[in-house]
């Protein structure tokens, strides 16, 4: 009885189920998955790239954004604090810089909140609950 | 993932029609049996990715001159949805013993009966 019925034969075709063409290790689907592309964690994402662009790109004619209006139009710069050796510390560039690095810390404390399995940079620091 | 991606962008442009190489012998072809069998196999698996509108697997022609395209089976689909996940489903996958390569084959030359691409 070699095989009677040609009807019943076997498909060539391996058994297997076509595998998906990405196979992402499962670690990694947390990522991918769900959460990385929620549009809000998205747009805080957007928002920290550029924020990390302007805070990267030096201190003259960068990208910090700077009231550029002449100095009676824009509001008044806070009094000038010196160091001891007379040089003035808060600068309109340091106080811009300050600026963007604390709404850059608020930014990934709240990507952090939306999602715990985000890996903060190196030199994020959380925020103190009390000062 | 950018390297997927990359990949993604290398493969050329999706057509309705997939061409899978390194599938079939000129030996099973041969064979009226073995030719019909193969025929049905990649009507039957080839359905289930879409609308599979014909199944076409170029044979050694009986006096033994080359003959285009031999060892290659076309599917072509209704849609470039079908013919995408097939090229998706099938490449990669193992037919009788070989591993399947799939690739998209321009719909023109197909027509034409160009099956040498």
């Amino acid at each position: 009885e070699a095989g009677s019925g040609t009807r019943k034969r076997k498909s060539r075709w391996a058994d297997d189920e076509p595998k998906p063409v990405i196979q992402l290790p499962d670690f990694m689907k947390d990522f991918t998955g769900g959460i990385e592309f929620d549009p809000e964690i998205q747009a805080l994402n957007a928002r920290l790239l550029e924020i990390s662009r302007m805070l990267q790109s030096g201190t003259s004619q960068s990208g910090l954004p700077l009231d550029d209006r002449p100095e009676g139009a824009r509001s008044p710069s806070p009094e000038p604090i010196y160091d001891n050796m007379g040089i003035r510390i808060n600068t309109r560039e340091y106080r811009a810089r300050e600026r963007l690095n604390k709404e850059r810390q608020e930014i990934i404390s709240q990507i952090i909140k939306k999602n715990p399995a985000f890996k903060p940079p190196a030199d994020y620091r959380p925020p103190k609950l009390h000062k | 993932q950018q390297i997927a991606l990359q990949r993604l962008m290398l493969q050329p442009a999706p057509t309705k029609v997939v061409c899978l190489t390194q599938v079939v012998t000129e030996d099973e072809l041969k064979d009226d049996q073995e030719y019909e069998d193969i025929l049905e196999d990649m009507r039957i698996e080839g359905g289930k990715f879409g609308n599979l509108l014909n199944v076409v697997i170029p044979r050694p022609s009986p006096d033994g001159a080359p003959s285009p395209g031999v060892g290659k089976v076309f599917l072509e689909y209704a849609d470039i949805d079908g013919a995408t996940k097939a090229r998706a489903g099938m490449n990669g996958r193992k037919f009788g013993g070989n591993q399947v390569v799939a690739i998209f084959y321009a719909e023109n030359r197909f027509h034409e009966g160009d099956y040498d691409g």
